[in-house]
């Protein structure tokens, strides 16, 4: 062994170090992106980023969780498909009230939860869903508690009576509307079938988009929708002018194909 | 995820795309497995189990529980849909503290007034009522003991309670939960028509071209009816649906015109419209004159407070004092014609229902003080709506009175009825409709809602209140005395010709110790009645005995002595009847859990322990002035009882109840069609208790305009109830009407053919020129009431007005709806509704607790600025489902001096910051 | 020097409890700041305590805010929350520097030997090890917490979350403890068996980057176990007795005065049972500056991991 055997040593050992350090970081990171990349089921605090950002700020502090006057938030428990220790509600169990001086979002150190929101009808937890197969309203029971318990009823969630085909009766079919839902979950918690046929979900499980070359003419100029968690898809851009070469006209590659039927 | 989301796609609706994402579908294997255990249930008709609407119900049963319910698809009122509570019938009677046994005070193993409660026996509990009842009838005759009833009792129920007191304790203080909630209907049905109930039905609703709802959240108290209306509103877009309210409530959301008004701004209005009908000309002069004359009464009656400051707070003393005498604002000095800052002594007090027919002439010279802007003035309720749109909205509504092409059904319930001159507010609205010719025919009419499901069907009909005796007849008409007696096979004078208390009386006759026995049936009177503090003492700590019966523990059960365990609707069998005229009848599903009995065997164990010794030889009745009668007492009637074939030994049960007659009605019958009888069996009997009962109550209104059908008709699988009178097996839809009622005949076109009130003397507004009575056969009256101011109204120390009511998800005091979790979780408790302006003038925010506080009592409520209801500036709204929050500790106990229906909807509070 | 000429005597645990109270004086000082702190975390959140009207100490170790006004952040954390390129709001970069302060002067591992809830984990977990005489399953060298350390801090770039918070025992144990939240137990088991069953001071000593960041951060601590080498008999008793047994080079106290390494807790368990009162707590400041370099008698080299009595 002489110089150069210390130096393969040396090499050896780095690589080791190197390997053993990839392999860790490997395992490591694939846990990690496992989670962040799940499908995030939890309903945030008011305020919250997007779920992205969230999970890049949060560092599981439980302050709001401490803030919260009504007991709502909690941190994930294992095994929830919430990321752990991440704070969040159960909409059924206890919903967010909406105070109006926002204490959870106050107290987030981080900016994980926005700071600086002022309105707390601004905010965005999730989107309530009804199931229409199984609402007593959309089949014509007088329920309507979902509407009744909304805190911002007749915006995020409207009656819209329809005649009954059954009988001499009209159904109040409960409408949510996604430009005013909060995603505070009320509804959740109060609808009376045994489990809930209205729901507080992530937007974009549910959320379609129209495409950006239509417009409905009926409808009031609407607002873009807020809070999607992807970016929306920017306008394809124009083909290209195609260029001087003749071989790539466009139709040249159909007519040249083949020979005619 | 994929497979999730392609799911999704594969499902049209937003809405349904969430079912798949969040819950798991059915397999058809399940849903199979599903169906084969629903094989063994049983389904049967039955009633729900809330309001006055009647919504016919499918119950099932397997292994003697009550597993599901449905909405009756062949049911007409409902056609297979029910409310959120309507939902919950078949979980109601599983609440986790569902009483099931006797609980009575003691202390030392004896009945102690001041001791807790503790589990006994029916043998013990009978023992002591009976040691009480004695005690309380030796002391104070037959006034001194009472029962509070109800509208939801059955009708058998109904008419063993009534049956009891007044055929065998000789007491008319017997009275029920539904004078707090229609009795001002009552007495305007009998003052106008002679007869009591609705002209109309539900099916109007599809043929109205004009929808008035006076005081009727419908949206909420009648959500199905609403369903109807709305359906109704969205088919003929000519129809108009108007809300008149004193705030914004859920009705509004449909309500072309949305009228807010002030507190008995209800008066100045209706009478404002009667101006208007008869400036244009609107009238239907030939039916007015076939068929109609003009009546007034006195308007210095009173408020139905106590005439004597002697049991009122400090406070309270300068409200009560109006009762005596009530100095004239300018509102009302102007409507009645006189002098603002009058005072008035109220002399007619003791009159209050007297009334005279008067002329046009001057039934129009008492509308002329109702113009267009005095209307408005009085009226308008919302301080932030300019005058001129209020005014513009009156015409509107005037407009739409006075098409002749319209259709109009006018709806009202509790803003009418709980009123403190509710009489003359319904019957204001008879004169509308009276004048317009529209009353009793399709798509026209004027229509009393009920709250209770048997409001009508017992209460009324079988006449458990402490004035009144079957199918319309009074205590205090020695006719109908007569009458009775006979039915019930009675010596003469066993009836007692002196009007009861009330169920204010009442509890003020616990306050003053007059009521030393009181038994609660199927209500819950001192969490629902006004000014509770002074009941909820007086049962504490007055020398008294009070006996509760309900199913669930209950503010009343929680003051009383002893608490007994009832059976609930579907654990008996029953009759109801809605307030469409329509009777109702279901069977025994299952039995009551531990040892709950129905009422009616209470009552009739009860009656086995009086002989007629007991009760009918003379007794005291102080202040009885009858000229058939001696001064102040009843007279012994044994006598002629022993010559009737009675003997003094036999007991109440053998005389009034399992007579030869109802003994031949026998137990089991083929229309059990195996389901079983928890009174006969724990009677021990073989006679048809509910069956006999009804065929012997139902012998009175056959042939007087009140037919029933046979008892077996109702339980026929085609039938969904009746709409009575029933004659020959035909339901009537429109009474009075030619054609339709069998009692109106051909040529006739219409007859008002009701008895009560139908020779009546002549008069002037201001009083009898001529005592003579002058007999109206056929006839309705058209009443000038003139606008009277609450007697309590808002000043700078009790600054907003309080209105109290009820709320989609809770029924009444929340007793039975409570115990429904989901419904307990979809509205936990009351909130105090207020505009968020004089919420910010408080300190106060959404959602902040307050401290809200009357004359009478004080407190907590959390406040809401917005959702279900939305108040003026100036007003506040509590709903008294709530316990905990008894917002009836707040409201006054003024009443409307002729129906006695307390007014939940005015009084004057403070609010603020707790 | 002339500490051999001494008579080497050894710790003994006396006999009154008394004075076993004091020997474990320093032991009962941590555990009571670790309850305290706990304590005030728990009390705040599910007991709403308050100072001044302001929530006492609402939130946990990775970020709390104390009466409601002094924003405290773990400044690991939130560095690795920097890493991932998020804005963070200040109120944490405040409590970062907050926290950053108070350890850079009392010495960055006195977190870890008085406020981490993990430390009477590791603590239970080193008693059990030497009565049940447990070997070491394998040996990895104790700084390969510098090489998780800087792998938290690139996974952080990368993954796009702050890598060691989600993974954390010490958080999870923690929050089990104030919010009843989750893995919290499986955690505490974790660390646990592998310390005491695989490998010595495994967690502490050799994985956590949380200990590794304080041990950088604590190089400059101005509290540090000052060390007479005159009186020190070279016993080996501190050995025994201290967490991190790397940091008790004996040559190196003796140049310095004082422990110098950043990887020292001050947990002053070598202190408690020192018989010669060599080691003690000490500002260093006042820590005199031994006269001349020293050479460290050969018998008493650096001593190795692993020496059981």
């Amino acid at each position: 062994m002489g110089q150069g055997g210390e130096r393969r040593k040396f090499l050896a050992h780095a690589v080791q170090g190197v390997a053993a350090a990839a392999c860790g970081g490997v395992a490591w990171n694939a846990l990690l992106v496992q989670q962040v990349h799940a499908v995030p089921f939890a309903l945030r605090p008011p305020g919250a980023l997007a779920e992205r950002d969230f999970a890049a700020a949060c560092v599981k502090c439980g302050a709001c969780v401490v803030a919260c006057p009504y007991g709502t938030l909690r941190l994930a428990p294992a095994a929830t498909g919430i990321p752990l220790g991440t704070p969040h509600f159960v909409a059924r169990e206890e919903p967010c009230r909406l105070c109006p001086d926002i204490p959870c979002a106050k107290a987030c150190p981080t900016g994980a939860l926005d700071r600086e929101m002022k309105d707390i009808n601004a905010s965005r937890m999730g989107l309530a869903v009804i199931d229409a197969e199984n609402c007593l309203s959309w089949n014509g029971l007088r329920c309507e508690v979902c509407y009744r318990v909304c805190p911002l009823s007749g915006k995020a969630i409207t009656i819209d009576p329809h005649p009954r085909k059954l009988s001499k009766h009209a159904v109040f079919v409960p409408v949510v509307h996604s430009e005013a839902c909060t995603g505070c979950g009320l509804c959740e918690r109060a609808c009376p079938t045994a489990v809930a046929s209205v729901r507080i979900v992530q937007p974009s499980l549910v959320q379609g988009h129209v495409g950006e070359h239509f417009r409905m003419s009926w409808k009031p100029e609407a607002a873009p929708v807020e809070a999607s968690p992807e970016p929306p898809p920017s306008a394809p851009k124009p083909a290209p002018a195609p260029p001087g070469k003749p071989g790539n006209a466009p139709g040249l590659d159909y007519f040249n194909s083949g020979s005619p039927p | 995820m994929t497979s999730l989301t392609r799911r999704a796609f594969l499902k049209s609706s937003v809405a349904a795309s969430a079912a798949a994402t969040v819950g798991l579908p059915v397999s058809k294997a399940v849903l199979a497995q599903a169906k084969t255990a629903e094989a063994g249930w049983a389904w049967d008709k039955a009633v729900c189990r809330f309001c006055g609407t009647g919504c016919g119900i499918q119950v099932a049963t397997a292994g003697g529980k009550i597993v599901a319910t449905k909405g009756d698809p062949a049911a007409p009122v409902n056609r297979g849909l029910n409310c959120i509570k309507g939902y919950f019938n078949g979980k109601i009677l599983y609440g986790a503290d569902r009483l099931t046994q006797p609980l009575m005070r003691m202390k030392d193993g004896k009945f102690d007034k001041k001791g807790p409660f503790v589990p006994v026996s029916w043998q013990a509990a009978f023992d002591e009522m009976e040691r009480q009842f004695r005690k309380a009838y030796a002391e104070k005759g037959p006034a001194g003991v009472a029962i509070i009833g109800s509208g939801q009792y059955t009708i058998q129920e109904g008419y063993v309670a009534a049956k009891l007191m007044k055929a065998g304790f000789r007491s008319n203080n017997i009275d029920p939960n539904a004078r707090h909630c229609m009795a001002s209907a009552v007495a305007a049905f009998l003052q106008v028509f002679g007869i009591d109930e609705p002209a109309n039905v539900y099916d109007d609703i599809e043929l109205a071209d004009s929808v008035v709802l006076w005081g009727a959240n419908m949206a909420e108290a009648h959500p199905i009816l609403w369903s109807r209306i709305t359906d109704r509103r969205l088919a003929a877009k000519s129809t108009k649906v108007v809300n008149i309210t004193t705030y914004r409530n859920m009705s509004s959301d449909l309500a072309d015109l949305e009228i807010v008004i002030a507190p008995s701004g209800d008066l100045a209005v209706q009478n404002y419209l009667a101006r208007e009908l008869l400036a244009r000309n609107a009238v239907n002069w030939d039916f007015v004159k076939k068929h109609c004359i003009f009546a007034t009464g006195p308007t210095d009656i009173g408020y139905g407070m106590r005439p004597t400051s002697k049991f009122a707070y400090d406070a309270e003393k300068d409200i009560q004092a109006k009762e005596l005498e009530n100095t004239l604002d300018e509102a009302e000095a102007i409507g009645q014609r006189r002098k603002a800052g009058e005072k008035v002594a109220q002399k007619s007090r003791a009159s209050a229902g007297a009334h005279w027919q008067i002329t046009l002439e001057e039934f129009k010279r008492g509308l002329e003080p109702y113009t267009l802007d005095y209307a408005a003035k009085v009226a308008k309720g919302d301080p932030d709506e300019p005058m001129e749109a209020f005014k513009a909205k009156l015409v509107a509504l005037a407009d739409l009175y006075a098409d002749m092409k319209r259709n109009t059904m006018s709806f009202w319930t509790m803003g009418f009825n709980q009123h403190q001159r509710g009489v003359w507010v319904n019957e204001q609205n008879y004169m509308i409709h009276l004048l317009l010719g529209k009353h009793g025919t399709p798509g026209n009419g004027a229509f009393s809602l009920t709250g209770q499901p048997s409001a009508c069907g017992t209460a009324r009909e079988v006449g458990t209140f402490a004035h009144r005796l079957p199918a319309d007849m009074v205590v205090n008409n020695p006719k109908h005395r007569e009458i009775t007696e006979k039915g019930w096979k009675l010596p003469p004078k066993t009836l007692n010709p002196k009007p009861g208390s009330d169920i204010m009386g009442i509890l003020r006759d616990l306050e003053d110790g007059g009521v030393k026995f009181l038994w609660v049936q199927v209500t819950n009177p001192f969490q629902s009645s006004p000014n509770a503090n002074h009941w909820l003492k007086a049962a504490r700590e007055m020398d008294n005995f009070i006996v509760v019966a309900d199913c669930y523990p209950t503010l009343s059960g929680k003051v009383a002595d002893l608490v007994l365990p009832a059976a609930m609707i579907y654990e008996k069998w029953g009759a109801y009847g809605n307030a469409e005229r329509r009777t109702q009848m279901w069977r025994q599903q299952v039995e009551a859990p531990g040892e709950a009995k129905t009422d009616v065997w209470m009552m009739l164990e009860f009656a086995k322990r009086f002989r007629l010794a007991d009760v009918w030889g003379e007794k005291p009745l102080p202040g009885l002035k009858d000229p058939a009668f001696p001064e102040g007492r009843l007279p012994d009637v044994l006598a002629a009882a022993k010559a009737m074939g009675y003997s003094p030994e036999q007991n109440l049960y053998e005389v009034l109840f399992a007579t030869p007659e109802n003994r031949k009605v026998a137990w089991p019958d083929p229309v059990a069609k195996g389901h079983g009888n928890a009174t006969v069996k724990a009677l021990g009997e073989s006679w048809f208790v509910e069956k006999a009962l009804f065929e012997e109550y139902a012998q009175f209104g056959r042939g007087h305009h009140h037919d029933l059908a046979p008892f077996d008709l109702y339980f026929r699988d085609d039938v969904r109830g009746l709409r009575w009178p029933v004659v020959d097996g035909k339901e009537t839809k429109y009474r009075f009407v030619e054609g339709q009622d069998p009692y109106v005949k051909a040529g006739e076109g219409f007859n008002f053919y009701g008895g009560a009130f139908k020779a009546i003397p002549t008069g002037t507004l201001d009083g009898v020129t001529d005592p003579k009575p002058v007999p109206l056969p056929g006839k309705a009256k058209i009443f000038f009431r003139p606008y009277a101011a609450p007697v309590e109204q808002p000043d700078k120390d009790y600054d907003l007005w309080l209105c109290t009511g009820r709320i989609l998800e809770h029924w009444h005091t929340g007793s039975m709806t409570r115990r429904v979790p989901e419904l307990n979780r979809a509205a936990p408790s009351a909130v105090l509704y207020m505009h968020p302006k004089d919420a910010e003038k408080r300190g106060l925010k959404r959602n902040d607790t307050a401290w809200i506080e009357s004359r009478r009592g004080k407190i907590r409520m959390v406040v809401d600025t917005k959702g279900r209801n939305q108040m003026p500036r100036g007003s506040v709204f509590a709903a008294f489902f709530d316990e905990s929050l008894l917002v009836n500790k707040l409201v006054l106990d003024a009443v409307d001096p002729i129906s006695r229906e307390t007014d939940f909807k005015k009084c004057a509070v403070r609010v603020t910051k707790a | 020097m002339s500490a051999p000429a001494r008579p080497v005597r050894h710790f003994e645990m006396p006999g009154t409890f008394a004075g076993r109270l004091h020997a474990r004086r320093y032991l009962l000082a941590r555990r009571l700041v670790q309850a305290l702190v706990l304590v005030a975390f728990f009390g705040t959140a599910h007991w709403g305590w308050k100072v001044a009207g302001q929530p006492l100490l609402a939130g946990n170790l990775s970020a709390a805010k104390f009466a409601g006004a002094v924003p405290l952040a773990d400044p690991f954390a939130v560095l690795q929350v920097l890493f991932t390129r998020h804005a963070l709001a200040g109120e944490a970069l405040l409590g970062a520097a907050i926290v950053l302060a108070v350890y850079f002067l009392l010495g960055g591992r006195v977190f870890c030997a008085w406020v981490c809830p993990m430390n009477a984990v590791t603590d239970a977990a080193r008693w059990v090890r030497l009565r049940l005489a447990v070997r070491d399953v394998f040996a990895i060298p104790p700084g390969v917490r510098y090489a998780v350390l800087g792998l938290a801090l690139v996974l952080s770039a990368v993954a796009g979350v702050a890598a060691f918070e989600w993974v954390s025992p010490i958080a999870m144990l923690h929050r089990e403890i104030v919010y009843g939240a989750g893995l919290g137990l499986t955690s505490l088991a974790g660390v646990f068996l592998f310390d005491a069953f695989v490998l010595r001071h495994g967690w502490c000593g050799h994985l956590c980057p949380l200990g590794a960041f304080w041990a950088v951060v604590g190089r400059g601590a101005q509290v540090r176990v000052a060390f007479d080498d005159a009186s020190c008999t070279r016993c080996g008793d501190c050995l025994k007795a201290c967490p991190e047994p790397r940091v008790l080079h004996f040559n190196e106290a003796a140049r310095a005065g004082m422990v110098a390494s950043g990887e020292c807790t001050n947990c002053a368990a070598c202190v408690a049972v020192c018989p010669e009162s060599s080691l003690r707590l000490a500002l260093r400041a006042a820590i005199p500056t031994p006269p001349t370099p020293t050479s460290a008698p050969a018998a008493t080299g650096t001593p190795t991991e692993g020496t059981t009595p």
